[in-house]
């Protein structure tokens, strides 16, 4: 059960989430939805713990455990993983290389066995294949010049080896033509199970024909204003933020020069 | 009034070791060349050792050299084992292989070359034909460095590689100096002539590797002609001591179509000075001088490069990154030279540098002259830290800090690594890289 309780969260001294609370358990999909600034990759990073983004308030726990006391790489080892907006592009380091140091130094962390080489890449292999991973790009350096969708795919690749307990997703969607998107959501779908929670972040509902969820929250103004089943999403895009909330939740806030 | 000098006086003991070191000298009894070594003797003691005050030595000092009891180095011996791990260039390659500047005949081979090759040691060349090498030596002499003077009042150590017009050696060539402490301070100096034909091509490995700790000087002097359309791949490795000093100086001439492709790997060492004297004298002409260097502890690595277009139409480019950890100390400094005459010159500069320690230091200085209107030049140099987000990145997916950092610190360097030519002598780089880095022998598959 990853526990969020009345998160609040600053980035250079602003607060941007404002008391957030979401309960994802095991199996369960659940997709926030929100416009830009809303607070949607603030809270992937919280969660992912990234540096700078500082947590004032509220708490964060996975099955009980406080996520917000741990390194990055103790996250991950717990179970957290973030699929990146912005996946970085690290020359010199082979996709490969990099995913097998990850999954080693993951299950070495959980006092699990290496993995060897061999099994390493037959399990890789099946993966990319279903992600839609050519095999020339795993044996090129980890994203460097990829293309966007490359770099998506490349994400859900990873997620797809290390098989976290809980996936967040952070606007997976974005720059993807539909075939992109389809693959990508299939790798998702293939990844729904049972003992897995995931968060799919969104600015549009089209990703959601594809990763179904079983719960959407709307995120404006770094707390979510409604909860509801799939449906909501559709009710959304067809009214848009204003429509649905209210005249004041249309955008940003205006800056506060304008408002006074 | 006393005037703070710029250059300080060498101690009698360069005097004493020039004294008994010059009747045994390969060619001694050659009045030419003893007057030459002389007369070079002589001029390295005017100029001498240059202090701080010199601009192109103002982050490295070297004034301890003045005071320092330097003996021509004694003959010293190695065992097989303590050789074959810096062996490069595979099974076909050649090699000669030095230890503190003595060749040891019974490591190298340089046997069944193909005709128009030849590689010697520069002793027997001097032996051979006293005349045609003495005038090669003297071309540098007018350069006013106390250093080059002083490798040439010594002049004997080192190797001649000529390869005649059109003769492409498929065989790599390693020159392998190997330095062995010894109990009192010792000094060599080296030259390597290389002299490659119209249209001639070579592989050329060079090592420099501190065997045992022990204070020593290697004073370096490298001559390198290449003819028209000639290719030289130039990769060199220098793994020096934390007692050894190591300074040399690479005078280079590019004629017309001429490619230099060298890359430096400086994995450390108590004090390095790289130089490299570039002039380009013919069009469509490419040098690539690549170079990255690994500095710790107290290390203090210092690379100088010049680089003359004089003629138009021809291509250069510096790349050089580095790696600066604990209280290690590092300089980069670089010229371009466009000549008034070398128009649609493209020349590049980069000097790219990771501060790993708030203690590390590292002094860059990218430098452009130019004289023509019509040029393409770049130059730039950072200084900073790991990317954050890279760090974050390789974390989040379960990586432990320091790992993260090792790969991201690795990753810098291998772009420049991955310019070695030769595949041997990447992968040695790639694990004397790894070999620095904490945690860096969980990262072996990187090598």
């Amino acid at each position: 059960m990853l526990e969020i309780k009345d998160l609040r969260a600053e980035v250079d001294g602003k607060e941007i989430i404002k008391g957030l609370s979401l309960t994802v358990g095991p199996g369960e999909v659940h997709a926030i939805m929100g416009p830009n600034g809303s607070g949607k990759s603030t809270l992937a990073y919280v969660l992912a713990g990234r540096e700078g983004y500082e947590v004032t308030g509220g708490s964060v726990t996975l099955d009980g455990e406080d996520l917000l006391a741990m390194e990055p790489e103790e996250r991950a080892a717990a179970g957290v993983f973030l699929a990146m907006q912005y996946p970085v592009e690290v020359p010199g380091v082979a996709n490969m290389y990099f995913l097998r140091q990850a999954l080693n130094a993951v299950r070495k962390a959980r006092g699990e066995p290496e993995v060897s080489a061999a099994a390493f890449m037959k399990k890789l292999r099946e993966k990319a294949k279903i992600v839609g991973v050519k095999d020339e790009l795993l044996k090129r350096d980890l994203n460097f010049g990829f293309s966007g969708g490359e770099k998506k795919r490349n994400e859900i690749l990873q997620m797809a080896v290390l098989e976290p307990r809980y996936c967040i997703l952070d606007e997976t969607d974005s720059g993807l033509d539909i075939d992109a998107l389809r693959t990508v959501a299939d790798g998702v779908n293939g990844l729904r199970s049972a003992n897995r929670g995931i968060i799919v972040i969104t600015h549009y509902q089209r990703l959601l024909d594809y990763i179904v969820p079983d719960r959407v929250h709307v995120l404006v103004q770094g707390q979510i204003q409604r909860s509801g089943s799939k449906e909501l999403a559709l009710e959304l895009e067809a009214a848009g933020y204003g429509g649905m909330l209210g005249p004041e939740f249309t955008s940003e806030p205006p800056p506060a020069a304008a408002r006074a | 009034m006393a005037v703070a000098r710029r250059t300080l006086e060498p101690a009698p003991t360069f005097a004493r070791a020039f004294g008994e070191a010059h009747e045994r000298l390969p060619g001694a009894a050659l009045p030419a060349l003893a007057d030459w070594r002389r007369a070079s003797f002589t001029r390295f003691a005017e100029q001498g050792i240059p202090t701080t005050r010199v601009e192109a030595w103002k982050y490295t000092n070297v004034a301890r050299l003045a005071s320092a009891a330097l003996a021509l180095a004694p003959k010293a011996t190695v065992r097989l084992d303590q050789v074959s791990p810096h062996l490069a260039g595979g099974p076909p390659a050649r090699r000669l292989i030095f230890v503190n500047g003595h060749v040891v005949p019974e490591l190298s081979h340089v046997e069944s070359l193909p005709a128009g090759v030849r590689v010697r040691t520069l002793a027997r060349m001097i032996e051979a034909e006293p005349e045609r090498v003495g005038e090669v030596l003297r071309q540098v002499e007018d350069d006013p460095r106390s250093f080059t003077a002083l490798n040439a009042a010594f002049a004997g150590a080192g190797s001649w590689i000529e390869v005649e017009d059109g003769v492409a050696v498929e065989e790599p060539l390693q020159l392998l100096f190997l330095t062995v402490g010894q109990p009192a301070p010792f000094m060599s100096h080296p030259r390597n002539i290389v002299r490659l034909g119209r249209g001639a091509k070579l592989r050329l490995i060079e090592s420099h590797v501190g065997l045992s700790e022990g204070q020593s000087l290697t004073n370096l002097v490298a001559q390198i002609d290449l003819g028209p359309g000639a290719l030289l791949e130039l990769d060199r490795i220098e793994q020096i001591g934390g007692d050894a000093t190591h300074i040399g100086k690479s005078y280079v001439r590019l004629a017309q179509g001429a490619k230099l492709a060298q890359t430096v790997a400086t994995m450390g060492g108590g004090l390095v000075r790289n130089e490299t004297e570039v002039l380009i004298e013919g069009s469509g002409v490419e040098c690539l001088l690549g170079g990255v260097y690994l500095a710790r502890g107290k290390e203090h690595v210092d690379n100088l490069i010049r680089v003359h277009h004089a003629a138009p139409g021809s291509h250069s480019d510096q790349f050089y990154k580095g790696v600066i950890d604990e209280r290690a100390h590092a300089v980069f400094a670089g010229k371009i030279i466009v000549h008034k005459d070398a128009q649609k010159t493209n020349a590049y500069q980069k000097n790219d540098n990771l501060l790993l320690s708030d203690d590390a230091e590292i002094d860059t200085k990218p430098e452009l002259e130019i004289y023509a209107d019509d040029v393409k030049c770049s130059h730039g140099a950072t200084a900073g830290d790991l990317d954050p987000v890279a760090l974050f990145y390789l974390r989040s997916r379960g990586l432990p800090l320091a790992g993260a950092k090792s790969i991201l610190t690795f990753a810098f360097a291998a772009e420049v690594i991955e310019r070695f030519a030769d595949e041997t002598a990447r992968r040695l780089v790639r694990a004397m890289a790894l070999a620095r880095l904490p945690g860096g022998d969980s990262l072996g598959e990187l090598a």
